[in-house]
């Protein structure tokens, strides 16, 4: 019998302060051997938890993308105790990953289809692994067009920098990014997610919406997805519930009769709409 | 088979030198399941134990694994407990918890091992109840004073003896073993009598309950229904279906355990998100919710109700929140169903 | 019959409160499920109120649900529900201007630990209440008991069964009784620290740390309790560690310390039957001699580790 509690010892080889308020640090960890790598297989939209020992542990989105072979990458904000502890540890210091867990966005779905990926501030996680993965040139053919709009409080507060430079000049991504107030320098657009998302306007013909983001701004985008005629079984989201065991049994993290961390983090629209809105 | 009285004691002597034994002690002025080291320490005539039998299974603290961590790697050691076991004196009720538990701990993805480990290596011997509490309501929810659900072997309190019934393979080896003698036809007769004898006088209606609760979520009965509770995990840690825990780490900065405690769907920590926001944020929420889970949320995941009747949270509530009328006053309550 | 009477003036007095709409809500006790339990129960309308009712199992401490309430409340309370009434005014937890106390003088609530002791642990199906004396009936056995014996011991213990401070008074007050002697505190007391700590680690042994006592406490309310915080984590979280399960129950009672009106709400509580009050009424005993003060007794005291002089001849206070 697998025992689903014990976590793979992992390196971490880079602490990376991500954000210019320094709240969100990007952790970069490096598998031991070959076996552990082998052992940890994973889709995008999974998470794992990720454990301090002495501290304990906590349950992050996977940011990094499966076609990137050799780390895991988990961006963090620090809120808790395990994450604090995460933001003050020295590279070089082992910490134990359990995962991965939950299940992922449904990119086999979005085959043949165009994909419009929306995110908000630091909820940008999973939907660059989602990214990454639909970006690599062994897949970049399965899929239609793919949009991305992403957004923060201000240029600082964007994660993923190089990327966003990268997928910027890049063909097969159309990026659109946006800040909440017009800073000196900024190119990309001024305003609020669903307002921009509102004048982006992406098809919904063909088409899937991921939306990842603080509570407010799903709010207020979900009728604009609605207004493009995207259908709650074509919005996917993912959702954070407070977790421990990650593997259904500790009774804390479900949504109605599912639990986030096994039957989700990921569902569509027309999912949730069956379930009360305790998340 | 059959088995007197007086020869328990020695049978549970024989049992304790090939498996840990456990049993209903008396602590205080009420009995718990403990292991073991004589027969006669076993209290046989006690109703239910105060704490579930799950507890055995499911200890309230339990260590999942120590670690031991360097810059070079980790040495995890989990002590998986798979020592041979055997429970007596198990009331069927609680039995039954441990099936309605085997669906969580094994669920349709994972297993939990120690859980799982532990119930694979046990056997389950029963005493039916012959005068069922007034506070028990096990025929309400699937059970009954006699039910053989979860057991191996179910003895029948004759007044003097216990009738032996084996219920699976394990219960049958474990009774022929033993060498118990067969059982007469009078022997038999006083058991069905005994059984028959045996009244669940309680009845919970839970007709039209499940119905009544896949559409009352948002129901302005939630806002008065859980007023009177406190909020404290009493119900959730005497309930023998209640499974929810925590898990923390024990430790001395790299080197130490993590650890795994009973926690409560009542406490507001237990949803609260690091962010300060809480799902489940006040006491109506979470009251909603152990009566869904048990009643609803349970039944949609593996068919089945998570109650067995037992009558412990009615007997313990420091308030008398009573899920018998909490039950009846949902059933009775008008949906609303354009939540 | 004493109890029937006072209930049906609970019940009218409630009635009225609530027609003149003096109140928006009463909170009181309603018949239990349980022989001889009453329940807490929130009536909001007349027909709500009728519900109410009077008995020896009203042992709820009502003070705990009073706790900012929004709009005007009534409530039914007994002498220690009052005493956590007025503490709770004290701390600013309670508004009296907009609670309507309905006092009702007490001579004790039965335990149904003991009634179950007294008969063996036979299920006890109905509790018949004669004055002095309860009938306990069973299945096939019925026992005279005197209510005196069966009294809780907070309540045998209690000098404050009348309310000190009411709107409207249920009933006559009863005869005071005399000076609490604390003699099963000295008794412990008296024991070597090794007894001591031996008597605590045994009942402490039990504690499976559900908070009842806790929550069932008026005085604990606290946004964040000590022992759920988790930065810094001040106590383990396990029961199995009984030095946990002592540390979190001692400061819990230094917390009420000067607080407390001993009105064993937390032993009630307890499913376990740990004898928590042993702790509550050390404390109780030592604010009594060290501060002559006892908890919630009037409304003028300040709270006795709320308060102090400048002339304090405390010698930690005036030296440098």
């Amino acid at each position: 019998m697998k025992n689903p509690y014990l976590p793979l010892p992992m390196k971490l080889v880079k602490n990376f302060t991500e954000t210019e308020d320094k709240l969100i640090h990007t952790f970069t960890l490096q598998y031991l051997s070959e076996e552990d790598e082998k052992s940890f297989s994973y889709m995008p939209g999974q998470f794992a938890e990720v454990c301090v020992f002495g501290k304990g542990e906590a349950p992050f989105g996977i940011a990094s993308s499966p076609t990137e072979p050799g780390f895991l990458k988990f961006s963090v904000a620090k809120v808790g105790v395990v994450s604090t502890a995460l933001h003050l540890m020295e590279e070089g210091t082992i910490v134990g990953v359990r995962g991965p867990l939950g299940n992922y966005y449904p990119v086999e779905e979005f085959k043949g289809k165009n994909v419009v990926i929306i995110g908000g501030g630091f909820a940008f996680t999973t939907l660059r692994s989602l990214a990454t993965y639909m970006l690599h040139p062994d897949r970049r053919g399965d899929y239609g067009d793919i949009t991305v709009i992403y957004g923060a409080r201000n240029p600082g507060l964007l994660l993923y920098k190089e990327e966003l430079a990268a997928w910027e000049k890049s063909p097969d991504i159309n990026l659109i990014t946006t800040i909440d107030r017009a800073v000196d320098g900024w190119t990309g657009r001024v305003g609020f997610i669903p307002a921009v998302t509102e004048e982006v306007a992406p098809s919904s013909d063909n088409a899937y919406a991921i939306i990842c983001g603080p509570p407010v701004m799903i709010k207020f985008t979900m009728p604009v997805l609605e207004k493009l005629g995207f259908p709650p079984e074509r919005i996917i989201m993912s959702l954070e519930n407070r977790m421990k065991c990650g593997i259904g049994m500790c009774g804390r993290c479900n949504v109605g009769g599912k639990y986030v961390c096994k039957d989700g983090p990921v569902f569509t629209r027309a999912q949730l709409n069956e379930l009360p809105n305790e998340y | 088979m059959i088995v007197s009285k007086k020869e328990i004691p020695s049978f549970l002597d024989k049992l304790i030198s090939d498996y840990q034994v456990f049993a209903p002690v008396q602590k205080g002025s009420y009995t718990l399941f403990k292991q073991i080291c004589s027969g006669t320490d076993a209290v046989l005539d006690g109703g239910i134990t105060k704490l579930p039998v799950k507890e055995i299974f499911f200890p309230q603290s339990e260590k999942l694994f120590s670690y031991n961590v360097t810059n070079e790697g980790a040495k995890l050691e989990a002590p998986v407990d798979d020592r041979k076991k055997v429970v007596f004196g198990v009331r069927p009720c609680d039995a039954r918890s441990l099936t309605l538990l085997d669906n969580v701990f094994n669920n349709d993805k994972y297993q939990d091992p120690y859980y799982l480990t532990r119930r694979n290596n046990t056997i389950l011997v029963g005493i039916g109840c012959n005068s069922p509490a007034s506070t028990c309501f096990c025929t309400s929810v699937n059970g009954g004073p006699f039910d053989t659900k979860g057991l191996d072997l179910l003895l029948v309190d004759t007044g003097d003896a216990y009738v032996v019934e084996p219920v699976s393979d394990k219960g049958k080896e474990l009774a022929e073993k033993a060498g118990f003698a067969a059982a007469s036809d009078a022997d038999k007769a006083a058991a069905a009598k005994v059984k028959e004898e045996a009244v669940v006088s309680c009845r919970v209606n839970t007709d039209g309950l499940k119905a009544k609760l896949d559409v009352n979520f948002y129901d302005p009965i939630w806002d008065r229904i859980h007023e009177k509770c406190l909020g404290c995990g009493a119900c959730t840690y005497l309930c023998p279906t209640c499974h929810c825990f925590d898990i923390v780490d024990d430790a001395v900065d790299c080197n130490g355990c993590r650890v795994r405690n009973w926690d409560s769907c009542a406490f507001p920590l237990f949803t609260l998100h690091g962010s300060g926001h809480n799902p489940r944020s006040t006491n109506k929420e979470r009251y909603r919710n152990r009566i869904m889970h048990k009643f609803k949320y349970f039944v949609d995941n593996f068919n089945e109700i998570a109650c067995v009747g037992c009558g412990r949270c009615i007997k313990n509530c420091p308030v008398n929140m009573d899920i018998r009328v909490v039950l009846e006053d949902i059933r009775g309550s008008e949906a609303r169903l354009d939540s | 019959m004493r109890m029937q009477k006072l209930a049906a003036q609970i019940k009218d007095a409630a009635k009225k409160l609530l027609e003149e709409k003096k109140v928006d809500l009463v909170v009181g006790f309603a018949e239990g499920s349980l022989p001889l339990r009453g329940t807490p129960l929130f009536a909001r309308t007349p027909e709500e109120a009728d519900k109410l009712t009077w008995n020896r199992g009203c042992e709820n401490n009502l003070a705990n649900y009073l706790r900012k309430r929004e709009g005007k409340v009534a409530v039914v309370a007994k002498g220690c529900d009052v005493r956590s009434i007025v503490a709770l005014v004290k701390e600013n937890q309670i508004n009296r201007d907009n609670l309507y106390i309905i006092g009702v003088p007490c001579s004790g609530m039965i335990d149904r630990k003991k009634v179950n002791q007294l008969v063996g642990g036979k299920d006890v199906l109905e509790i018949e209440d004669n004055g002095d004396t309860v009938v306990i009936k069973g299945k096939d056995f019925s026992e005279t008991a005197r209510v005196a014996d069966l009294l809780h011991n907070s309540c045998q213990d209690c000098r404050y069964g009348n309310p000190v401070v009411y709107d409207e008074l249920i009933g006559e007050l009863l005869p005071e009784k005399g000076e609490d002697d604390f003699a099963e505190i000295k008794e412990f007391e008296a024991k070597t620290a090794a007894e001591r700590r031996a008597y605590l680690a045994e009942e402490f042994s039990k504690c499976i740390r559900c908070y009842a006592c806790r929550n069932a406490c008026p005085m604990c309310y606290c946004e964040e309790c000590f022992v759920d915080c988790s930065t810094p984590q001040w106590i383990g979280k396990s029961a199995a560690d009984i030095q946990d399960n002592i540390l979190f129950q001692a400061v819990r009672v230094f917390h009420s310390a000067g607080r407390c009106a001993d009105c064993g709400a937390c032993e009630r509580a307890c499913p376990m039957g740990i004898n928590l009050r042993l702790l509550t009424r050390k404390l109780v005993k030592d604010v009594k001699e060290l501060f002559n003060a006892e908890a919630g007794v009037n409304m003028e005291d300040k709270a006795a580790l709320a308060t102090f002089t400048a002339d304090d001849p405390e010698p930690f206070l005036v030296k440098e």
